[in-house]
């Protein structure tokens, strides 16, 4: 039941952030022609590029990275909080379960939504580039939607324990939005560039990319394990205190 | 005077988050210049540097988006917390309450504008540097103008969608929608693109080579803009008189 609960809440924005990421690829994919040819051309910077940098520059490093980045922020916001808003904490808490349940559920939840949100691209990418005579390697696809979802579990978790932290009306995704720049502005700075830092570089592996010998297919190198792995243990510290954050809070 | 209290009072922590997070970043732009300044690949005046990383880059989408989140809230969230019926039943029209709630979000947007206007001009002599009042000011203007662009789209949204968070979601994925549309290649030749009207970014009154605003600001442009905010914060309020509670 507290699934079923999580996923009630979460639901309506789950489905309006899938349905713009997928007609966000699909729109890039199936009008390739028109964008790059420059018959209706929508983003100015893609004129004349081959389809595999296209697909980089409009999704995997481009428009769409920015829209999961940002949109990953409201699927992070949950906790107990908002309901104690809604006058409905009393009523979860009257549940026969702990805090602590109730949150990972939610957080579980979250986490599931965000690694379906993570494949579409990779789902639909390749298999929709068919459509238009086109190819896009499954392993590349695979390769971004993990970049995706480690760095997006971050902005995950930095909204969850934003949530669990600001009681104010958008308080937390406003909260969220400003650490998530000042994350990519702290991190582009001269003296902390070498270290790659910035989040949104490594989700869309920038500076990272290089070509087939043929000279048609841009590709990434090995996955930065290291890097993700550190990301991804800052986001199970980040949901840990929320948690314990919760269990210390009064309704 | 006790609605414009309670705009304020629901407002006021997004509000002064934006408002410190926007201060601050400017107080450290102007700071760190020389360290700033070399996230170019080439060698930047004093006044390049301000307006690529504020009047073009980080500090204006920071304030594009803290706009469209002041723009969130409202009756229908207001629903959903169950106080709506407390609000609806003070004797004042539902299109006064959300004219109020719009006046107050715009006064915000105006304030965030003029942050980086009064912190980075006043602050440069510190470091030895020099940054125009005028150039300040008339960025301001135009910021505050698509500010006030911005914040309507996320408010029309709050009005429209109920949900907790179904408003921002739609807010930003609109903003998204408008700025595709207007770099389709017969739209692109119109100065329809707000994010180039705030920033400058090929307009007539903007000199590139040195990044300052060398000709007269686009009034008749921000006119037609704040005619557009104010019409669809009229619709809004019509919204809102035929919704249900």
């Amino acid at each position: 039941m507290l699934w079923y609960k999580a996923w009630r809440e979460s639901r309506t924005r789950f489905a309006i952030i899938a349905s713009a990421l997928a007609g966000f690829c699909l729109f890039a994919v199936l009008l390739h022609h028109q964008i790059q040819s420059g018959v209706t051309n929508p983003i100015r910077s893609l004129r004349g590029n081959s389809y595999s940098e296209h697909i980089d520059r409009l999704i995997y490093s481009g428009t769409a990275k920015g829209m999961f980045a940002l949109l990953t922020i409201f699927l992070g916001l949950g906790g107990l909080l908002r309901e104690k808003r809604h006058r409905t904490a009393s009523f979860t808490l009257a549940l026969p379960v702990s805090r602590l349940r109730i949150l990972v559920t939610q957080m579980a939840v979250g986490i599931v939504e965000l690694a379906i949100l993570s494949l579409l691209p990779a789902l639909l990418i390749p298999s929709s580039s068919l459509l238009v005579h086109q190819y896009y390697p499954l392993a590349e696809a695979l390769h971004f939607s993990i970049l995706w979802f480690c760095c997006g579990s971050g902005i995950f978790a930095a909204a969850f324990l934003l949530s669990v932290l600001l009681g104010g009306e958008y308080t937390a995704p406003v909260a969220c939005y400003v650490a998530l720049m000042l994350e990519v502005l702290i991190s582009n700075w001269p003296s902390l560039r070498p270290y790659r830092l910035n989040l949104m570089w490594t989700m869309g592996e920038f500076g990272t990319m290089h070509w087939n010998p043929e000279h048609n297919l841009l590709l990434a190198g090995p996955l930065p394990w290291p890097r993700l792995l550190t990301i991804m243990a800052i986001a199970l510290c980040m949901l840990a205190l929320a948690a314990r954050i919760t269990q210390k809070q009064d309704y | 005077m006790m609605l414009w209290y309670k705009a304020w009072r629901e407002s006021r922590d997004r509000f002064l988050l934006s408002a410190v997070t926007i201060a601050a970043l400017c107080v450290g732009f102007v700071v760190f210049h020389r360290q700033g300044a070399e996230i170019s690949d080439r060698p930047l005046t004093y006044l390049e540097y301000i307006w690529r990383i504020v009047y073009k880059g980080y500090l204006r989408e920071l304030f594009v988006l803290l706009a469209l989140l002041l723009g969130i809230g409202g009756l229908l969230r207001e629903r959903d917390h169950g106080t709506a019926g407390f609000t609806l039943a003070l004797p004042v029209s539902r299109p006064h309450l959300v004219l109020v709630r719009a006046a107050t979000g715009l006064l915000e947007i105006a304030v965030l504008s003029l942050l980086p206007a009064l912190v980075i001009p006043a602050l440069s002599p510190l470091v030895g540097q020099f940054y125009p009042w005028s150039q300040s000011i008339q960025f301001a203007i135009l910021w505050t103008a698509g500010g006030a662009f911005i914040f309507v789209i996320g408010f029309v949204a709050s009005n429209v969608f109920g949900g907790e968070y179904t408003a921002p979601i739609a807010a930003f994925l609109g903003l998204l929608l408008y700025s595709v549309i207007v770099d389709l290649p017969f739209l692109e030749h119109y100065p329809l693109d707000i994010h180039d009207m705030m920033s400058g970014v090929g307009m007539p009154y903007f000199k590139s080579s040195v990044a300052t605003l060398a000709g007269p600001l686009p009034w008749a442009e921000l006119a037609i803009i704040f005619l557009i905010v104010i019409s669809l914060v009229a619709l809004a309020g019509r919204i809102a008189e035929h919704q249900d509670f």
